[in-house]
């Protein structure tokens, strides 16, 4: 134990001396963030801009990995180690509940951002146990593409894309395949049946902190999904190894008649040099199934946020700049520059916006409007865990949807009670009821 | 009593001398291992704070050994294992068999029988999964080509199929080094043997049986332990192929550790995977060390 602390006090002491030395009188920001690119030069440019406005106030970019996944190991290290820096976390939406109720980042309450003016879904991923932890700062949305040439209209149903998508193969000259997606053993097969079991009218946990993927909505849900591959045919059975690029290589290459994708494939997709479907394809948010009553139509939400480390000595200033950035015309810049999409539904009727993200923006909204946060938990990773092998054991036909499923929800009870969070989780802070 | 008096001398002089070497071990190997082991005694998750990090005895050994993920996982290890180094001691021998002839090229052919082992696990993984991986790849072209298969195959949706390419690439990968311990074994057997049997009318395979394989037990053996050991910590190879799936059917303890140490970031109940690993492995070395009666050092 005394070990432990030591080491932590000298992690902590090295990083202290890597943070920058302030001037007298001067508070010192650290923004995490990525140096590379356009991405880079955007958020240079902006927090010099800051800077200019807040002349006490000096920030310096911390660099850290674009990797989620590392970014999130170096943050939880650090926050163990109680070090302040940086000032200013950018979380992963799935992260905010974990890093709430570890008392790692601030409610940001105290200084009452405008709530309203974000899209619902985007404030209640970032709410646990009641309080605001962090502001999205832009939005990531699952989207169906879909090929103008082969299927004109946007479908109305599920059940209508697979038959949209099984006329597409039987043309002459028709795409190889029908629906292309993420069904390798990783978070993407999460953020797909997320959207598969709202348009069946499905849950996770519901509103009382239950576990119900073992309902015969999600059941239903996880055997569409199979179905596609075993029954109708239109996925192939490559999707169950695929990530996002590999599906987009598929539909890039004119060989899918649909595809479920985030936002950033747009801009390469509609580049003649390297797309073949540049011109031929638009987005639409995931549609309903026919069948179900509650179904509604369900796009995963994804995206960054900022939130105040618990640990920095000026949370007052940091939150001045998580509300300079989270403004509407940086915003605004964010989309011009690198196509990322607002979090504040006013920014899709503003004529600036006009061309910048690619596809027409009643679509982008609609989708993110739809949108799901996938289940606002403190223990989100290890449930997704549970939930990807079960997933994967049904999709590749080692198990049935239901045994699956109840297996799932076995093991995710047994998380919760070994973590304590039954108490905290019947609270009422939920995924959101759209 | 001046002799008895020389020798506490000389032994405090040795004791002086490796005590530098012996604090290194002691740092690198012990300290953390006694660390380990003291974590794994408690309930400790770096993502949840809020639980503390109280002793809880052997709970989390419970755990594991309640967890049929774990047990899966351990199958799997012993399965990859045990196959591929039968197989990469089959090829090895042979290879080694072949390169100890003398012929013209002996020099260039060994150097290239290295060329796989040289290339770094993860790439080499990369590459086999490329191979493997889409309808298109060239796997499945070759097999459909041959007529070994009607129509291409998705080879890692199945846990039977998903094991081909993680068996072939570590058998690929390894292989020039078991070939290259057991070339060293047969180089320091007398070629006054095989003279000898010659002359007494045995064929080669009496040769092989009854002269070549006895004389190269023990770098077989030393073949084994390295061996065995690498296919128990198998991680890379397996992480980039196949990720442990599909669903969990291909998984090792190495990867269900790793899990459970740096992605769910559960200190306590990883080190204790940790240390069932290395009991494991350390147990291993024992039966081939003592029950096999292999010897490490050079000395006879």
């Amino acid at each position: 134990m005394r070990v432990g602390r030591i080491v932590t006090i000298l992690g902590a002491a090295l990083l202290a001396a890597c943070a920058p030395a302030s001037k007298k009188g001067e508070t010192v920001l650290t923004f995490s963030g990525s140096a590379l690119g356009a991405e880079g030069t955007l958020v240079q440019k902006q927090l010099k801009r800051f800077m200019q406005l807040n002349p006490g106030i000096r920030v310096e970019l911390q660099r850290t990995p674009d990797d989620a996944n590392q970014r999130h190991q170096l943050y939880v290290q650090w926050l163990n180690a109680r070090v302040g820096n940086p000032s200013i976390l950018q979380l992963d939406v799935v992260w905010t509940p974990e890093f709430a109720a570890a008392g790692w980042v601030l409610p940001l309450d105290p200084y009452s951002p405008a709530r309203s003016e974000f899209f619902p879904a985007t404030i209640i991923a970032n709410t646990w146990a009641g309080k605001l932890y962090a502001l999205p700062w832009f939005a990531d949305v699952g989207l169906l593409y879909r090929r103008t040439d082969l299927v004109p209209n946007e479908p109305k149903t599920l059940e209508e894309m697979v038959s949209e998508a099984q006329a597409a193969m039987a043309r002459r000259g028709g795409p190889r395949y029908g629906i292309v997606s993420q069904g390798a053993r990783y978070e993407g097969l999460i953020t797909g049946f997320v959207e598969y079991l709202g348009a069946f009218g499905g849950r996770i946990i519901d509103d009382k902190g239950n576990v119900v993927v073992n309902r015969p909505e999600a059941v239903r849900a996880l055997e569409f999904m199979r179905d596609e591959l075993y029954k109708t045919h239109v996925a192939p059975l490559d999707v169950l190894t695929w990530h996002e690029e590999e599906a987009r290589f598929a539909f890039q290459n004119g060989n899918a008649a649909f595809m479920r994708n985030w936002p950033y494939p747009v801009a390469a997709m509609g580049d003649t040099a390297q797309s073949k479907v540049a011109g031929k394809f638009t987005v639409s948010p995931m549609p309903a199934s026919a069948t179900a009553r509650n179904g509604h139509s369900t796009a995963a939400l994804g995206g960054g946020q900022l939130a105040i480390n618990a640990y920095t000595d000026h949370p007052a200033a940091a939150y001045k700049l998580i509300a300079y950035l989270t403004a509407p015309e940086q915003m605004l810049e964010r989309a011009q520059a690198v196509g990322q999409y607002p979090t504040r539904p006013s920014l899709y009727s503003d004529p600036r916006m006009r061309g910048t993200i690619g596809i027409p923006l009643e679509n982008a909204r609609r989708a993110i409007e739809s949108a799901t946060p996938r289940p606002v938990t403190p223990i989100y990773t290890e449930l997704s865990e549970i939930l990807q092998i079960e997933l994967h054991r049904a999709l590749v036909r080692q198990v049935e949807p239901q045994e699956a499923l109840n297996s799932a929800a076995a093991r995710i009870n047994a998380l919760i009670e070994r973590t304590g969070m039954r108490k905290l989780m019947s609270g009422g802070a939920q995924e959101s009821v759209p | 009593m001046k002799k008895i008096s020389r020798l506490g001398h000389e032994a405090r002089l040795g004791w002086t001398l490796v005590a530098p070497a012996l604090s290194v071990i002691a740092l690198i190997a012990i300290f953390p291992l006694g660390w380990t082991f003291w974590e794994s005694l408690h309930l400790h998750e770096l993502r949840m704070p809020w639980l503390g990090k109280p002793f809880i005895g052997l709970a989390n050994y419970i755990e594991i050994a309640k967890d049929p993920r774990f047990w899966a996982a351990l199958g799997h290890t012993a399965f990859f294992t045990v196959v591929s180094i039968s197989l990469e001691l089959v090829i090895g021998l042979y290879l080694a068999l072949v390169m100890n002839r003398v012929f013209r090229g002996r020099g260039f052919v060994r150097a290239a029988v290295l060329v796989p082992w040289a290339i770094p696990t993860v790439v080499a993984a990369l590459l086999w999964r490329f191979i493997f991986e889409s309808q298109g790849g060239i796997a499945n072209a070759l097999l459909v080509r041959a007529g070994i298969l009607r129509e291409p195959m998705v080879w890692f949706i199945e846990a039977s199929t998903a094991w081909v390419p993680v068996i072939l690439s570590d058998v690929w990968k390894t292989t020039p080094f078991v070939a290259l311990l057991l070339l060293a074994g047969l180089q320091n057997i007398d070629l006054r043997l095989y003279e000898a049997a010659a002359v007494d009318g045995a064929n080669a395979w009496w040769q092989l049986r009854h002269i070549t394989l006895p004389l190269l037990k023990p770098a077989i053996l030393v073949t084994l332990i390295f061996r065995t050991l690498d296919g128990f910590r198998v991680f890379d190879l397996i992480y980039v192929l196949t990720g442990g799936g599909p669903g969990t059917s291909t998984e090792p303890v190495a990867l269900y550790t790793f899990n459970a140490l740096l992605q769910n970031l559960r200190f306590g109940y990883g080190s204790a995977l940790s240390v069932v690993i290395f009991a494991i492995t350390f147990g291993l070395a024992m039966f081939y060390v003592r029950g096999l009666g292999v010897k490490l050092g050079g000395d006879e």
